[in-house]
């Protein structure tokens, strides 16, 4: 009970502590971040979820509209992890782990609420929608509107699956290994070709016509 | 890592080849002191691709998710809360404090010494408001008449956007910085603004309030940009709706669409036109040079980029440049600049030598 004002005295250079402790952070490797968090560092766990969680977010948002649901995985993911906290298996990519955990998560609960087979149909559907921004090298002129529409259509008729990989890779920059890891690819060179053929297929529209 | 730095990999490489090489979408998307070295060197020693290097750079660049989902402060501050909650069931005090490892007995602790726990809680949720202070914001809220103010400032190279309590939004330029409290009062929506600015305002019956500089700038619910720089007359340009100026000396001034107040530092002002794109494009990362004067042309890539940039050379005080970029690296505007001035440009680290052969 006496414990209280002593803790409390504690607490009040945490900001300070915590803002350089980001800076710290930012400088270490993935693995030494993990450890950190692993061993209970409360300034590794906020440290993961102010740098990731709004891509967790973003990402998770790509299965599903409902913002509760994917607020609501976030959630039991940092949980699900702070319990576990001691016993975690080495990450060498963090934001590669995450994105592959809070995807279980997701997908899980939504198959809670739904049947399986209306999810997966909505897979294919709308998920994992890119597009083109108005990218503007010099002053934009009207064959460049057109060419950005061919490539908006070009990207409309890439899979899901393509598209996903292709928002992993650009996007995200996430790599080949992780790609794999995400989409659950045995193989790291299945994500390679995935991404590869998709770049084939638009290759006609996105080759600049002269260079 | 030993195959990145093979100069010869890269020789015959085509626009998809790069595109689907890791090593150059990180130069691309998170350029580093590592690829910068090599992405630089390898363009120098083959300067025939650079077209190609370009062109598969700004495809790289243009990606996105189609929609963006937000996650909200809200979301941020109650997801955060939940997590640690969840935790106090299982660690309770250890939380605060990663020395103490021995967790097995503080469920039994909890259930004898409630007292305990609702200190805990208590602790935990003074520190989630000290860490969330300490995320956010760069500078510890001070209470003024019971007002807590948040302050955020970003520096040169780097935009922020900034959500308001009643739902409108500001898009906060770099080198600039705004004060607005938590919690709007009832009656009034203040907030007050060094540099530029360009504001969303949300419709509503409480009035929405700007100060910046000498001046106030009085809204209901509209679009519009404020600039105000040390030693440079106040800009506010008017997007949507209606707004009133009202200078320290008592002048006042109603805008509508499409036009411009511009106010001296002595409370001199007019009225003009402006190029929406040439005004508010920087919010959407449009980088805009229309006639541009040399001097002005390095403040901006100063500001924009976070860089110090040096000048060698005899410089034309008549030049002027032109010239739209997106998202674009700082190596292309420069490219672009160079390509029509005729100078050199050299890139290292965040300091850029510009050079004048003539």
């Amino acid at each position: 009970m006496n414990n209280s004002p002593k803790e409390q005295s504690n607490s009040t250079f945490i900001p300070v502590k915590h803002l350089e402790t980001i800076k710290v952070f930012e400088k270490k490797s993935d693995c030494d971040i993990w450890n950190a968090f692993n061993k209970g560092d409360e300034m590794a766990f906020n440290y993961l979820y102010r740098t990731y969680v709004h891509k967790l977010f973003q990402f998770g948002s790509q299965y599903s509209r409902d913002s509760s649901l994917v607020k609501d995985s976030i959630q039991n993911l940092f949980i699900y992890l702070r319990k576990k906290r001691g016993s975690l298996g080495e990450v060498t990519n963090i934001k590669g782990y995450l994105f592959k955990s809070i995807q279980r998560e997701i997908i899980k609960n939504i198959k809670a609420n739904t049947s399986f087979e209306g999810f997966e149909e909505n897979f294919r559907e709308s998920h994992f929608q890119l597009e083109v921004s108005p990218e503007v090298s010099f002053i934009k002129n009207e064959s460049e509107d057109e060419r950005k529409i061919q490539v908006q259509q070009a990207l409309n008729q890439l899979t899901t699956k393509q598209r996903k990989a292709i928002l992993l890779f650009y996007e995200e920059e996430l790599s080949y290994k992780e790609i794999a890891e995400i989409m659950n690819f045995s193989e790291v060179k299945t994500a390679r070709k995935l991404i590869y053929r998709a770049l084939s297929s638009l290759k006609e529209f996105i080759k600049p016509t002269s260079y | 890592m030993s195959n990145y730095t093979d100069h010869k990999k890269y020789e015959d490489y085509e626009f998809e080849d790069f595109l689907s090489d890791e090593f150059f979408v990180q130069w691309v998307k998170s350029p580093s002191e590592n690829n910068l070295h090599f992405w630089e060197k390898w363009l120098i020693s083959n300067p025939q691709k650079r077209g190609v290097v370009t062109e598969a750079a700004s495809f790289v660049r243009s990606i996105q998710y189609k929609e963006n989902f937000e996650f909200t402060d809200e979301a941020y501050i109650e997801v955060f809360e939940n997590i640690l909650k969840a935790d106090n069931h299982f660690r309770q005090l250890n939380t605060i404090s990663p020395t103490k490892t021995s967790t097995t007995h503080t469920k039994k602790v909890n259930s004898i010494f409630p007292v305990r726990g609702i200190a805990a809680t208590l602790l935990v949720l003074f520190c989630l408001w000290a860490q969330y202070e300490a995320f956010n914001f760069k500078t510890d809220p001070e209470p003024i008449a019971e007002i807590v103010l948040v302050k955020r400032s970003n520096p040169a190279g780097q935009k922020s956007i900034i959500d308001l309590p009643d739902g409108s939004r500001i898009h906060l330029n770099a080198n600039s910085e705004i004060e607005f409290p938590k919690e709007f009062s009832d009656e009034i929506r203040l907030v007050s603004l060094k540099g530029e600015a360009f504001f969303e305002v949300q419709k509503e019956n409480r009035p929405f309030l700007v100060e910046s500089g000498n001046a106030k700038i009085r809204v209901l619910g509209t679009s519009f940009n404020v600039k105000q720089k040390t030693n440079e007359p106040l800009y506010v340009a008017l997007v949507t709706g209606k707004v009133r100026v009202n200078a320290d000396n008592g002048d006042q001034v109603t805008l509508n669409p499409d036009e411009m107040l511009v106010m001296e530092e002595g409370g001199k002002f007019y009225k003009t036109s402006f190029d929406p794109l040439g005004v508010t494009g920087w919010k959407d990362n449009y980088l805009i040079f229309k006639n541009t004067k040399f001097s002005e042309v390095i403040d901006k890539l100063e500001n924009w980029y976070g860089v110090k940039i040096a000048i060698k050379g005899h410089l034309d005080p008549e030049w002027t440049y032109s010239g739209v970029y997106k998202d674009e690296m700082l190596e292309n505007v420069l490219r672009g600049i160079c390509m029509t001035s005729g100078m050199n440009y050299k890139i290292d680290k965040k300091q850029i030598i510009l050079t004048n052969p003539k």
